[in-house]
């Protein structure tokens, strides 16, 4: 194996290594569950920010849910976060485990294909052909991994999985061990304390699984909604903007109203209702703040590149039809109601509505 | 931004004084104020309450008097030119302060005063006049918006003001230094005093009650040796140092006076939330708090949530498990502990049973768990007051009544109660007690089904049922009318005589239909003959009504009610038989004069005989004792005159079906007048419109009709029959398809064509189906948007 240099994304960990130091050191010595590298408080700081020893806020919108979310991992109920996409589930799922535990990594990937072996164990085959079942033949899944060392697994998108490869965690959650038969009558991981699943998902999305009420009683439930606040919604949106923008070095004007643009018009079609409380029809399509991000910054990045700098509206209407075009045809006829009729009224008020509103009436929305 | 604001001290040393802020209804201000009586030993208690309210203090304090109980207020407040009631509440709770304060007072024999301006004072009301009940304890909205508050929350991690609260106040029930802890409110209220303008002080009253505090401070520290203890909401604390003062106002006596009683209140109506404006929300949780005081609040999280799960046992909703409402008070105490409280505080409690006892997805809004979790932290007991409290004897007959019935009196919870009118004396004297509490506006009663008399709807039911709640304002409602009544019956009739004084406000043409249904009310309210008081007023205004259609609708409602009689306990119906003659003889009066009804009159005109025909058919199945035999004549006379084709074809079918002519008379007409000249093809089918909306029938009982139509139809020339049809098809319409298919087979017999081929199944291919139902989808679409859907 070589060494990585340098990768897209670092996890949660490595990316605020510093920070996490920092409450460490401030949290000397005071009380935590077994097994936890912070103290449920400091776990608390590093979520939702502290001035005082210059942590930053990475999760917003709902303190009260941090709370719940940590004092739950300290109990002998896992975690589940639900809600809809891009509602940065996996984003608390993955701090919370870089600052219980110290790692984001032990992760399994929900989807179809995923099985058993991947929840419990698997085998390196031509050691077990050589030697036959030994501790050296196994491949621990993350799931073991943690329990060994104590540590916090995540499971995401557990909804993707079929109902029988889920429940393959029911006994480890109740019963904290995980039998090894294959290694002798009386192998058995038992967990570490400081051991607990996160598992994210998405009940009602299409091509999803149901849960079953005995995994479900082993979870306390905590539901990530969108932010409803939109000023707070496009204050976070420039953020990450220029999270995105400074390491690219790209530079752009007039992105403030152009993100108040872009919020406004999200939280409308994600809501089915405007601000002046006009209802329209919801597009299928997810317009979480994830998206509008993504909108925003390919939007900057069109401004910068092929334009003068400056994000005007008409960048926005180019980049929003993806987004809004992903799921249905359906939801273009819906977007094009939404700019003949809501548009429109607020194209006469402001110069980036206006501009918009140009834009999006020569887009082809079916 | 914080204010830097001072706190005002404690003690006043000089005057020995303790000015002693409170939050109303805060367990832990009435907790460490039981602390400080004890170690102060005060010589006289003051209170911030309305002045007036002193001679209710012994009720407040008599042994029997259970919280929550309240004072009320009734002013008549002039307005506009007319007067206005204004109800006030002034509540107390077992964990208020002021109640704690007045109940030492009298275990130590000292003084307890009220020190505010008089419950009438305009600075006591000032605001909103047209608002709904008010509460006359002080707004607390500061403690839970402005920008003080807002930034503490931030600062403290809280969601609001009331979890700042919670966690600053509430947590330090069991702290042994009082002292600390008052400073404490003291500085807190004082900070959210910094943040609101001496003008906003001055235009909602705070400044002239305040000024009406210190002169009341003055006088008694002037009368009473030793120490003497204020209590004071918070924010009026710092006012109070200041030992200047004024004149005293002194309440009014006599006509500008309010009448106050204490009540009995209910838990629901402290909830803040219930937009009284005083209180903590869900005041049930506090009540549970005020109970585990002397634990320091050690077993709150068990009691609440094996009390929640144990109660939804009781109701249709899942009941979690065992190992659920363990996870739930180990979560509970986990977030105290994270929070930095040391037992778990409201917040905690809805946030623990939030993450275990849903297990599912919560969608924005609220799911029904929560919304019980909230019903039950709110309560829903309601509180006893003594004999003595001189509840108005109605409101004490009423409620013996209610109990009699079965009703439940003692809790605020709504019910369902079900009731077999038909067969049981007994319910059907519920039945009225209902009907009669929903007649004087008292919100005890709604009925959600059951048999309606008074429409003709739904008589096949044998039960009706009602939801049922005893709330606070149902006795606040039944002390306003002890002013004028001392028994239900009485409190009826001023009630019928008020509303009846009232139908002169409305339309001519409705106050015949409104008296009508003010007189079923009546009766099924079980007025008896008293309710025949209302039946004059039906009198009089069917005889100064002009219109035909009101007429007509007002006496089918009488008869109905006449058939009734027996279940509206209508003994004697001689009253009622004479307006019946009377309006029938009105009716006939009038019509003949439809004669001369102009064009856009005409439409109603056809619509009222209609329905006159409809009346005349119940009058005859119902036995109504009315001269149906007087009818020929009058329509005889209207007959005579020149009339409007429709109206001709509507008179005809009348004479038709009373036999007065012969159908070959109609055929005759029918034809002149689909053959006739008229510019407007519209016209020539005028007649036969009024046929049909009168006697449809007769197209099928009658052949003549077909066989004339036939031949006009055979004879018209292509173009005529084409500019005949739509107006043939206009005139056809009022048919249902059964009646439709009937007449088509009546004509396919006369013409000699098989009347299995009239029936002609049109395929439409499923791709053409799937195209209109598109259309028809975009179109509905394009309607919403316009707001026309």
């Amino acid at each position: 194996m070589t060494e990585q240099t340098e990768a897209i994304r670092r996890p949660a960990e490595q990316r605020y290594a510093a920070e996490l130091a920092a409450l460490a050191a401030d949290d000397a010595g005071s009380p935590r569950p077994a097994g936890w590298r912070l103290s449920p408080r400091a776990v608390r700081k590093f979520l939702l920010g502290d001035a005082r020893l210059g942590i930053t806020r990475k999760f917003y919108g709902d303190d009260p849910l941090a709370d719940r979310a940590i004092v739950s991992l300290m109990s002998q109920q896992g975690l589940m976060l639900v809600g809809e996409p891009g509602t940065a589930k996996s984003l608390l799922s993955e701090l919370l485990a870089a600052a219980v535990c110290g790692t984001s990594a032990l992760v399994v990937q929900g989807s179809a294909g995923t099985t058993e072996d991947h929840i419990r164990y698997g085998w390196n085959y031509a050691l077990l052909l050589a030697e036959g079942p030994s501790e050296r033949a196994l491949v621990p899944s993350p799931v073991l991994n943690a329990m060994r060392s104590g540590r916090i697994v995540r499971f995401e998108e557990i909804t993707r999985c079929p109902p029988e490869v889920q429940d393959a965690l029911i006994s480890i959650l109740s019963e904290k061990a995980l039998a090894l038969p294959e290694l002798g009558p009386d192998a058995v991981a038992m967990a570490a304390p400081g051991f607990n699943v996160i598992a994210t998902a998405n009940l009602r999305d299409r091509g999803v699984h149901e849960i079953s009420s005995a995994l479900k009683r082993r979870f306390n439930f905590e539901t990530v909604h969108p932010i409803s606040d939109p000023d707070f919604e496009r204050e976070l949106v420039l953020k990450q903007l220029a999270e995105r923008l400074e390491p690219a070095g790209v530079v752009v004007r007039g992105e403030r109203e152009v993100a108040d643009l872009l919020v406004r018009t999200f939280q409308d079609l994600r809501t089915g209702r405007t601000a002046e409380g006009v209802n329209l029809n919801r597009p299928d399509a997810v317009m979480s703040t994830a998206e509008a991000v993504n909108v925003l910054h390919a939007a900057a990045l069109e401004a910068a590149y092929l334009d003068d700098g400056r994000l005007s509206g008409v960048h926005i209407a180019r980049q929003i039809q993806g987004v809004v075009l992903k799921d249905s045809p359906e939801d273009g006829k819906r977007l094009r109601a939404y700019v003949d009729h809501i548009v429109k009224e607020r194209a006469g008020r402001s110069g980036v509505w206006k501009e918009f509103y140009s834009a999006a009436r020569s887009l082809k929305l079916g | 931004m914080t204010p830097q604001v001072d706190a005002p001290p404690l003690r006043d040393s000089a005057r020995d004084l303790w000015i002693v802020p409170i939050r109303h209804h805060s367990p832990a201000c009435a907790s460490q104020l039981e602390r400080l009586l004890a170690e102060v030993a005060p010589a006289a208690i003051l209170i911030e309450g309305p002045l007036d309210f002193e001679p209710l203090i012994e009720q407040v304090c008599d042994p029997r008097t259970r919280a929550p109980v309240a004072i009320v207020v009734l002013r008549d407040v002039e307005k506009g030119g007319g007067t206005r009631r204004v109800v006030s509440y002034f509540p107390f709770c077992n964990h208020s302060p002021e109640l704690i304060a007045l109940q030492t007072a009298k275990a130590r024999g000292i003084q307890a005063r009220f020190i505010d301006l008089p419950s009438t004072d305009a600075a006591m009301v000032s605001g909103d006049e047209d608002a709904g009940d008010r509460s006359l304890v002080g707004d607390e909205t500061p403690f839970d918006v402005g920008d003080y508050v807002t930034a503490l929350a931030r600062e403290l991690g809280c969601r609001d003001g009331n979890e700042v609260w919670d966690q600053l106040f509430e947590a330090r029930i069991a702290e042994p230094d009082w002292a600390r802890f008052f400073a404490d409110v003291g500085q807190y209220c004082a900070c959210i005093r910094g943040a609101v303008s001496a003008e906003t002080m001055g235009r909602d009253g705070t400044l002239a009650r305040e000024a009406q505090m210190r002169a009341l401070i003055a006088r008694h520290r002037a009368a009473i040796e030793g120490p003497i203890v204020v209590l004071v909401g918070g924010f009026h604390a710092a006012a109070l140092i200041d030992p200047a003062h004024g004149k005293v106002v002194e309440p009014k006596a006599g006509a500008g006076a309010g009448r106050s009683y204490l009540v009995r209140y209910g838990m629901r109506q402290l909830d803040a939330l219930a937009g009284y404006g005083a209180g903590l929300a869900l005041p049930g949780f506090y009540e549970r708090l005020w109970q585990a005081r002397e634990s320091g609040g050690a077993s709150l999280a068990l009691d609440l949530i094996t009390g929640f799960a144990a109660h939804l046992r009781g109701t249709d909703m899942a009941a979690p498990s065992l190992p659920v409402v363990l996870n739930a008070v180990e979560q509970a105490e986990r977030l105290a502990a994270l929070r930095g409280r040391p037992f778990p505080a409201r917040d905690d409690i809805v946030d623990a049973v939030r993450s275990s006892f849903i297990k599912d997805e919560i969608p924005l809004g609220d799911v029904p768990l929560l919304a019980e979790l909230r019903t039950w932290l709110t309560g829903s007991a309601i509180g006893d007051v003594p004999p003595s409290a001189g509840s108005p004897p109605l409101v004490e007959a009423v409620r013996e009544k209610a109990r009699g019935l079965g009703f439940t009196v003692a809790d605020g919870e709504r019910r369902t109660r079900e009731l077999d009118i038909y067969r049981k004396p007994r319910h059907r004297e519920a039945s009225r007690l209902c009907h009669a509490l929903a007649l004087i506006g008292s919100g005890f009663a709604q009925r959600t089904a059951g048999p309606d008399f008074r429409n003709d709807a739904g008589l096949d039911r044998l039960h009706e049922i009602w939801s049922v709640c005893w709330s606070p304002q149902v006795e606040t409602r039944l002390i306003e009318l002890s002013e004028v009544a001392d028994t239900l019956m009485d409190a009826l009739a001023a009630v019928l005589a008020e509303k009846l004084a009232g139908l002169a406000e409305l339309g001519r043409g409705h106050s015949a239909l409104a008296a009508i249904d003010l007189y079923a009310a009546a009766c099924r309210a079980g007025l008896g003959e008293a309710a025949e008081a209302v039946l004059d007023a039906v009198e009089r205004h069917v005889l100064d009504d002009p219109e035909l259609a009101s007429l007509v609708a007002a006496l089918t409602d009488l008869v109905l009610l006449r058939r009734s009689r027996d279940m509206l306990d209508i003994a004697d119906t001689v009253t009622l038989d004479r307006i019946m003659a009377a309006t029938w003889r009105r009716i006939l009066t009038l019509l003949p004069e439809l004669a001369w009804s102009g064009e856009d009159q005409l439409r109603p005109a056809i619509a009222a005989l209609a329905d006159l025909r409809g009346l005349m058919e119940l009058a005859r199945s119902s036995a109504a004792p009315l001269d149906l035999g007087l009818f020929d004549e009058a329509l005889a006379r209207l007959g005579e005159a020149e009339l409007d084709p429709m109206l001709a074809g509507a008179v005809t079918a009348f004479a038709i079906t009373g036999g007065q002519i012969a159908p070959a008379a109609l055929g005759q007409r029918l034809r002149g007048e689909l053959a006739s000249g008229y510019v407007d093809p519209a016209d020539r089918l005028a007649f036969l419109g009024g046929v049909i909306a009168i006697a449809r029938e007769l197209l099928w009982t009658t052949p003549v009709i077909i066989t004339a139509l036939n031949d006009v139809v055979a004879g018209a020339s292509e173009e005529d029959f084409v500019a005949l049809l739509p107006h043939l098809r206009l005139a056809l319409m009022p048919l249902d398809p059964r009646e439709t298919d009937r007449l088509a087979s009546e004509v396919a017999d006369l013409i000699g064509a098989d009347p299995n081929r009239l029936a002609t199944l049109l395929e439409i291919p499923e791709a053409d189906l799937a195209a209109n139902l598109a259309l028809d989808r975009e179109l509905q679409a394009i309607l919403a948007l316009d707001g026309l859907a």
